[in-house]
């Protein structure tokens, strides 16, 4: 059995481990919180390194008033796989709320599709779980302290990796020279019998296994924020609009607050970032209510009271029987120091595994958020890589052979591929505002929107179930 | 087997926006479908291609042919400019009780309020010779609609273009580049079908390039809050919004003539 050989490396010598994962971000700690949770890996012998502390997620004090920015949305097969390896019990659900209701429109030609889990034979079921990415870690970390104490997981936070080389070492019996020896900055070195890169998009794993990563960058910011609304819209819902500068998306999260998620241009960012709060929130209400010409115009102005003023003017003439139906409630405050930007870019990894190399979650691929999907692709990737190592620790096999790992690769390369496709053309469509593109999209959504089949479909792939 | 797309919400939506006719939408409204406007199109542009002079019959056709994407460009137009933002929410009207033509009269030579007296003067024009919008079907378009209809007469003034049908018509040329509303480029390319030979090789010549290359290139007239601007210099106005005076048509009628 695996187990033995893993315990035979720590009785003999400490920095010698089955598993070396790098990046404790959710990928990684969700893998090593499957490995605990499997009776077949759980005696694996397990180090995690994570280049920041973890002290904010472990000593997470949840003050209802305050909400992180990094928020994720988690799908229902996430959801799944986090209940089976008995972490979402750790999460805190005052900090979760579902959606089961999605609104998606074109901000050019107002061409409008709603995914609504009662319409379409699925009463009641959630589309996805809203949640801070700090309240899963948590919930990781405090999982994975619940192992026997003989059996934990080594976690290195606040450690960078600085190097990885090949080991020379011989030990014993065992020809460690396949092995990479992670050099920490520490001083330590940790050799791997199977080292993980859950290090995300800059993964220094992948580096190592000299891994090509392609594609491209959208040339668009992902601006963050957490928003309070006017009041607590009791309908679960997830607006997205798209406009020719980015989709703009908000999602509810518990007691009255929502997530933004506003792609655009770097420029647009940096100003939303320096705008004053007040106009901020003004802003984030034209993106979804107002014409692009308001919006576009709005974007060139600073004086809050111009821009409330030139805002109420437009937002007085919506007719009265679209609100809470085509736009969501507006939002009155933005929480302090929570506007966040990061460029959006999407990576394909050739490959996701090399001889004792696996990589997972940011490292292996990257997506735009406008389908929600890059956390949840990376939880696919945790749940397939466990099979694979379940099965080859069953079969006694090396966790770390290629060969082994190649099924990993086989199975999830094809599946990320089609998302990560999907996800880049809708990007494309929709970041233009060409009249023929914009006529043939609008049809495109009218008949897509007026067909529950595929509206069925769509909503499988995107919730994973 | 039933059509797949029968059903669809797309076919729906075309087909109500072809036969339904919306509620009235302010006040003097006329809601119409497609095919009312069609029909309005068509009645008003034959009429009138035979009798030029009935500008109401030039009205109704213009709303019957301002196809909305084209007026939302040109609302949008406005939205885009803060002057433009501040006439669509104050919503001013050009009539003879809103400007006072007889202080303009007074206003020093050369300037916008005293170069548009003269030539209502010397036209024998009012501002409200304007006909009211009916056919726009959204308020805010037809505000649109009305503004640029009241406004003519200071695009007048402004280019210098005379009223006569070849000024008339070099100044649809030029507002059609310059707004794209259909109606005067409609009646840019087929009124001076009623024109003689010369006249005809005159604008092709020498007004429509004129036109064309100004009404695209000066800012959109529509943005100019003309009340705001009276006192104005007119060169100075001209040189702000980029554009250049077209060579004087009655002069150079005289100096043909004295040619010949
Ligand atoms: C604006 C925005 C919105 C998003 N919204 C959603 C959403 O709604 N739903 C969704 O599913 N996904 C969403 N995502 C994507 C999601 O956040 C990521 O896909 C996910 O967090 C990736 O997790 P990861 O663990 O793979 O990588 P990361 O979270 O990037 O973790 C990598 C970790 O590795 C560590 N590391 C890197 N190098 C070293 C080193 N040399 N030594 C030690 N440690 C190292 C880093 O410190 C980091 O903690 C969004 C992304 C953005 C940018």
């Amino acid at each position: 059995m695996g187990s033995t050989t893993g315990r035979k490396f720590s009785d003999i010598q400490s920095d010698v481990y089955d598993v070396v994962i790098v990046g404790g971000g959710v990928s990684g700690l969700t893998l090593a919180a499957a490995l605990k949770a499997s009776p077949y890996t759980s005696a694996l012998k397990v180090a995690l390194i994570e280049g920041m502390s973890l002290a904010p997620a472990t000593k997470w004090d949840p003050s209802p008033d305050q909400l992180s920015n990094r928020v994720s949305s988690i799908t229902p097969a996430s959801q799944a796989f986090l209940q089976k390896i008995g972490v979402w019990d750790y999460v805190y659900p005052e900090r979760v709320r579902q959606y089961d209701d999605m609104r998606v429109w074109d901000g050019v030609s107002g061409a409008r599709i709603q995914f609504d889990s009662f319409q379409l034979d699925a009463a009641g079921a959630p589309m996805a779980y809203m949640t801070e990415n700090l309240n899963l870690q948590q919930a990781l970390l405090e999982s994975l302290a619940e192992a026997p104490g003989d059996n934990q997981v080594k976690i290195f936070d606040s450690t960078k990796v600085e190097q990885i080389t090949n080991s020379t070492d011989q030990l014993d019996d065992v020809d460690l020279s396949s092995w990479p020896a992670v050099k920490l900055s520490n001083g330590s070195t940790l050799r791997a019998r199977l080292l993980i890169g859950a290090d995300g998009v800059n993964s220094p794993v992948r580096s190592y296994a000299g891994i090509e990563s392609r594609g491209w960058d959208y040339g668009q910011h992902g601006l963050v924020a957490t928003l309070t609304m006017e009041w607590d819209d009791r309908q679960d819902i997830a607006w997205q609009r798209f406009l020719p500068t980015g989709p703009i998306a908000l999602l509810p999260m518990p007691g009255g607050k929502a997530s933004l998620v506003w792609s655009t241009t770097p420029k647009l960012a940096a100003h939303l970032k320096s705008l004053d709060p007040k106009a901020f929130c003004t802003l984030v209400n034209a993106a979804f209510r107002l014409e692009l010409a308001d919006l576009n115009y709005l974007y060139t102005r600073s004086d809050p009271e111009e821009i409330e003023a030139e805002f109420e003017w437009r937002d007085g003439m919506l007719p009265m029987e679209d609100e809470g139906a085509k736009f969501p409630v507006r939002v009155v405050e933005v929480q302090e120091n929570t506007r966040a930007s990061f460029p959006l870019r999407m990576r394909h990894c050739d490959s996701y595994v090399a001889p004792r190399v696996a990589l997972v979650g940011d490292a292996a691929h990257t997506t735009h958020p406008l389908a929600g999907q890059g956390l949840n692709l990376g939880q696919g990737d945790v749940a397939s890589l466990m099979s694979v190592i379940e099965r080859a620790v069953v079969r006694g096999a090396d966790i770390g052979d290629e060969v082994v790992l190649q099924e990993y690769w086989a199975e999830r390369y094809p599946a990320n591929h089609v998302m990560l496709g999907v996800v880049d053309k809708l990007q494309k469509l929709y970041c233009t505002d060409s009249k023929p593109v914009v006529a043939l999209r609008s049809a495109g959504l009218e008949v897509v929107a007026s067909m529950d089949w595929i509206k069925k479909l769509i909503m499988k792939q995107a919730t994973g179930i | 087997m039933r059509p797949l797309l029968n059903n669809t919400r797309a076919i729906r939506h075309i087909r109500s926006y072809t036969y339904k006719t919306e509620p009235s939408k302010y006040p003097g409204h006329v809601p119409t479908n497609c095919l009312q406007k069609l029909f309005l199109a068509a009645g008003s542009g034959i009429y009138s291609f035979f009798n030029p002079r009935r500008g109401d019959l030039i009205a109704t056709l213009g709303e019957a042919t301002a196809l909305p994407p084209l007026m939302y460009r040109l609302r949008d137009v406005m939205l885009s400019d803060p002057t433009g933002r501040r006439i669509l929410r104050e919503r001013p009207r050009i009539t003879s009780k809103t400007l006072d033509i007889a202080a303009l009269r007074k206003y020093p030579a050369n300037t916008v309020g005293k170069v548009y007296s003269e030539w209502l003067d010397l036209e024998g024009v009012s501002p409200d010779t304007r006909a009211p919008v009916r056919y726009i079907d959204d308020a805010e378009c037809a505000y649109v609609m009305q503004r640029y209809r009241e406004c003519h007469d200071f695009y007048h003034a402004i280019t210098g273009l005379p009223i006569i049908i070849e000024g008339e018509i070099a100044l649809k040329m030029f507002e059609f580049a310059n707004t794209l509303i259909p109606m005067t480029g409609i009646g840019a390319v087929l009124a001076p079908l009623r024109l003689k030979p010369k006249q005809r090789e005159r604008l092709r010549t020498i007004y429509f390039p004129w036109a064309i290359k100004n009404g695209a290139t000066a800012k959109p007239l529509i943005n100019v809050y003309w009340e705001e601007v009276l006192d104005r210099d007119v060169q100075e106005l001209r040189d702000e919004l980029g554009i250049e005076k077209p060579p004087d048509l009655r002069q150079l009628r005289k100096l043909k003539i004295s040619h010949l």
